[in-house]
């Protein structure tokens, strides 16, 4: 949790996706407490309103839940979870970009395939 | 910790401090034209405007520091001129301006925190004793002697310690250093999400803020412009730039401000209305905007070359 926010999208969103980042890089571990509202607001200087809002986007699909009077923890699975969902929106945040940026290059869809599988290659 | 989290929930459940009409004349100057104005407890409120806008004339209205012309200001239902239970709930820390007629220059800090505590029955003096440590400040030090930022410093001291369920701090961060800044939005949190109170806070520092403030309120010229909750009013404004024709195509019938022209190119802020969208198909740029930006955009609007 220790990214710093941008002004690209909304605060919330960035906390919910740092919360995330955490869990798919093990930082967060499942079923380990999640820092508390309070923690995200002191921490980055924002209203617990909006880290709440962050939080509870997660409770809501399932990757955080709520143990009563003690706090979020990281639910089983969590990590299988988030990973599927952000192979979802993939195509629409990565690839259309891609080929939006490509496009009005003017670099062609072959072009494209050969430097990806050049970059392989080298990998 | 157990009696603050009951002082938080009393705090949330304490009535609105309501301002309606207000009207502030000084001699034949109005500086404010009938302002309505709602604030809830629980929450940490922006007050962002130019200079002149009139900010610190709204604030001591509301605090009841100041009489005013026309209107009325209420707190839970109650009148809060010369009503001292009710005054004794609403903090106003002011900016000190230590001159040799206000007679506070020679006063030590020590002093001056002794009167600022008379006036509020919840004066928490171990706390203030804590904040003067947390910015070294030095309690036999005479107010004149201080620099600008120390001055800023006291004001949030008296207005943390305060412990006012309504507290209002007129740009405390004015001549504080970055570290210093950072310490007080801290602070302020802090202070926040343990009892609940209600922060009213100007500054013109605005981006370092925003993500603090539950709802802003824009001052212009006098009258609110606009009082929205901040995440809101930032996800409704958005930059759009590119060829003229295709951004007059995409904003048509959106509220459109503070265009500037490049050549070929214009950019300009929209505001989305509940429901509306940006019909963005063709070559346009479409950015998100700080609070600071939409601030600047809609109190330029009126400079917009035709």
């Amino acid at each position: 949790m220790q990214e710093m926010l941008t002004q690209e999208k909304s605060i919330y969103l960035q906390i919910a996706e740092m919360i995330e980042n955490d869990i798919l890089r093990e930082v967060l571990l499942e079923e380990e407490q999640a820092p508390s509202t309070n923690e995200l607001a002191r921490l980055y200087a924002i209203n617990p309103a909006t880290a709440a809002k962050g939080v509870n986007l997660l409770v809501d699909e399932g990757i955080l839940y709520k143990k009563r009077g003690i706090g979020m923890f990281v639910t089983t699975g969590a990590k299988d979870k988030i990973r599927t969902k952000r192979r979802q929106s993939f195509y629409a945040d990565y690839i259309e970009r891609l080929l939006g940026e490509a496009r009005s290059l003017g670099i062609t869809k072959a072009e494209l395939i050969r430097m990806i599988e050049e970059e392989g290659q080298e990998g | 910790m157990a009696s603050q989290k009951k002082d938080a929930a009393s705090n949330r459940r304490g009535g609105s401090l309501i301002g309606k009409g207000i009207v502030k004349r000084f001699g034949k100057k109005e500086v404010l034209h009938g302002i309505d104005i709602a604030l809830e407890p629980g929450r940490i409120y922006g007050l962002i405007g130019r200079n002149g806008a009139g900010k610190t004339t709204l604030l001591s209205i509301l605090s009841a520091q100041n009489p005013l012309s026309l209107g009325e200001v209420t707190l839970a239902g109650e009148q809060v001129w010369e009503n001292i239970p009710a005054k004794e709930q609403i903090c106003f820390s002011r900016e000190l301006t230590p001159t040799a007629e206000s007679g506070i220059a020679n006063l030590k800090i020590q002093h001056y925190l002794k009167i600022a505590a008379s006036y509020f029955p919840n004066w928490d003096q171990p706390f203030a004793m804590k904040l003067l440590g947390d910015f070294q400040l030095y309690e036999k030090a005479k107010i004149g002697k201080l620099s600008k930022g120390m001055l800023s410093m006291i004001t949030i001291i008296v207005a943390l310690a305060s412990k006012a369920p309504y507290t209002f701090l007129d740009e405390p961060v004015a001549g504080l250093d970055v570290i210093a800044r950072e310490e007080f939005y801290r602070l302020l949190l802090e202070e926040y999400s343990a009892t609940g109170r209600t922060f009213v806070v100007s500054t013109h520092i605005i981006e370092e803020a925003a993500a603090m403030l539950e709802e802003t309120i824009i001052l212009k010229d006098g009258h609110v412009l606009l009082q929205e909750n901040t995440e809101e009013l930032v996800a409704s404004c958005i930059y759009v730039s590119g060829r003229e024709e295709e951004v007059e195509q995409a904003t048509v019938g959106l509220d459109v401000y503070h265009k500037e022209r490049i050549g070929r190119s214009v950019g300009a802020m929209v505001k989305l209305a509940d429901g509306q969208e940006l019909r963005a198909d063709g070559n346009i740029t479409i950015q998100p905007m700080s609070l600071q930006k939409i601030f600047a955009a809609l109190c330029q609007e009126e400079r917009e070359e035709r």
